[in-house]
């Protein structure tokens, strides 16, 4: 890189500055109005710890009665998995930990992805299928295909707070929930949840796909039609 | 008021605006932006003891406000039109913002659009935008680098009539 390129680059990065820096911005909200919302937002999260313990529940019973990790009102009487090795104890009890599916009364479905824990992308797949939702799941790879169908993915996906990429600073890693409405994925499409993480960096994307399209799978999520966020030769 | 609500309210006067114009530029749109940090400064009020200690409080407001949004982004990128294509605005883009410059962070990704918000309205430098997102700073410079020549390419038009 060269000086004209320095120059150029503080160019281009002025004119991002100068551009949102001439908008006339809202005045700040009183402060009363963000204390009040942050106490609204505590007493919701009160409620829901009683609400996420009671889920918790059913879904470490339903699993333990032989289910993945998948939990629901009406657990579905699918077959056991398939051609999977008989997990130890051990390895049962890290898939436990890894994930839980739980169906929300609206007739969403709720993934919850455990800290620190690897999720096996088969039993996420097998989970989800059970609660109606086709997907493809990939770890360490984000898979798509060259048309995105619509609707889009945030109409059938909602990441709840901290949801998306969450990079520790020491603390532990929050659980990111994921409310996925499958009743909104049409016909012939797949939701592809990539899923990827190291020791401070967990990031998983969603996207979705048509089923039986060619894949095109990176080791960084592709963004969009323009999306130059993957490696690059 | 005690000690803390005095510094929490402190923190907020004096970071409302940088954290507001850095979360525009990552989601295109004020009244979204808003909103989004509105919701997280509620939250840095509940964690005030945590995010105090911070080694950059604003960026843990930004990062949080962002956190919220990123399915809407997704979704709006849709939304928004391709560049060359874009001769009717979005209906919703009567906020004030450049439409070029819009379909021009658009290209970017969640993680570049992160870093140039972090970089450009906080002013954070590359290590400390590496401590906050957990990757390396060479990594950083790659983001900031291919989000560069990005915004660069699709400002190019207004990057020349500057110059001239």
């Amino acid at each position: 890189m060269n000086d004209n390129d320095e120059l150029n680059d503080s160019a281009v990065l002025s004119a991002v500055r100068d551009s949102i820096s001439g908008l006339p911005m809202p005045t700040a909200p009183r402060l009363e109005a963000i204390t009040a919302r942050g106490r609204a937002r505590h007493r919701r999260r009160l409620a829901g710890v009683w609400v996420a313990s009671v889920a918790a529940c059913a879904a470490l019973v339903v699993a333990l009665a032989g289910g993945w990790g998948s939990a629901g009102p009406a657990p579905q009487a699918g077959p056991a998995p398939q051609a999977r090795p008989a997990p130890s104890h051990h390895a049962t009890e890290v898939q436990l930990a890894a994930f839980s599916v739980v169906a929300d009364r609206d007739g969403s479905t709720t993934l919850t992805l455990g800290p620190g824990q690897m999720i096996n992308p088969n039993a996420v797949r097998q989970a989800l299928a059970e609660h109606g939702i086709p997907a493809l799941v990939t770890a360490g790879e984000f898979c798509r295909t060259a048309d995105q169908p619509a609707p889009g993915v945030g109409d059938v996906v909602v990441l709840l707070p901290h949801g998306l990429r969450y990079v520790g600073s020491g603390g532990p890693l929050p659980r990111p929930s994921i409310v996925i409405y499958g009743s909104r994925i049409p016909r012939g499409v797949k939701l592809s949840i990539g899923y990827r993480q190291d020791a401070q960096d967990r990031e998983i994307s969603f996207t979705l796909i048509k089923a039986g399209a060619p894949l095109t799978c990176t080791s960084m999520p592709d963004h969009g039609p323009h999306g130059d966020d993957g490696p690059q030769g | 008021m005690n000690h803390e609500q005095t510094e929490f309210a402190e923190f907020f006067q004096a970071s409302w605006e940088p954290c507001l114009r850095a979360v525009v530029a990552s989601t295109g749109s004020v009244q979204l932006a808003e909103d989004q940090v509105a919701e997280a400064f509620a939250r840095a009020w509940l964690s005030w003891r945590k995010v105090r200690r911070h080694p950059a409080p604003r960026a843990w407001v930004v990062r949080t406000a962002l956190n919220t949004g990123v399915s809407w982004w997704r979704r709006r990128t849709r939304e928004l039109p391709l560049a060359g294509h874009d001769a009717v605005a979005p209906r919703d883009m009567d906020d004030g913002l450049d439409t070029a410059l819009l379909t021009a962070l658009r290209h970017l990704s969640d993680r570049q659009r992160e870093v140039i918000a972090l970089r450009v309205f906080l002013d954070l430098d590359i290590d400390t935008i590496a401590g906050q997102l957990g990757i390396a700073p060479a990594t950083v410079r790659v983001h900031l680098s291919r989000a560069v020549s990005t915004l660069r390419h699709e400002l190019s038009p207004y990057q020349a009539m500057e110059v001239d």
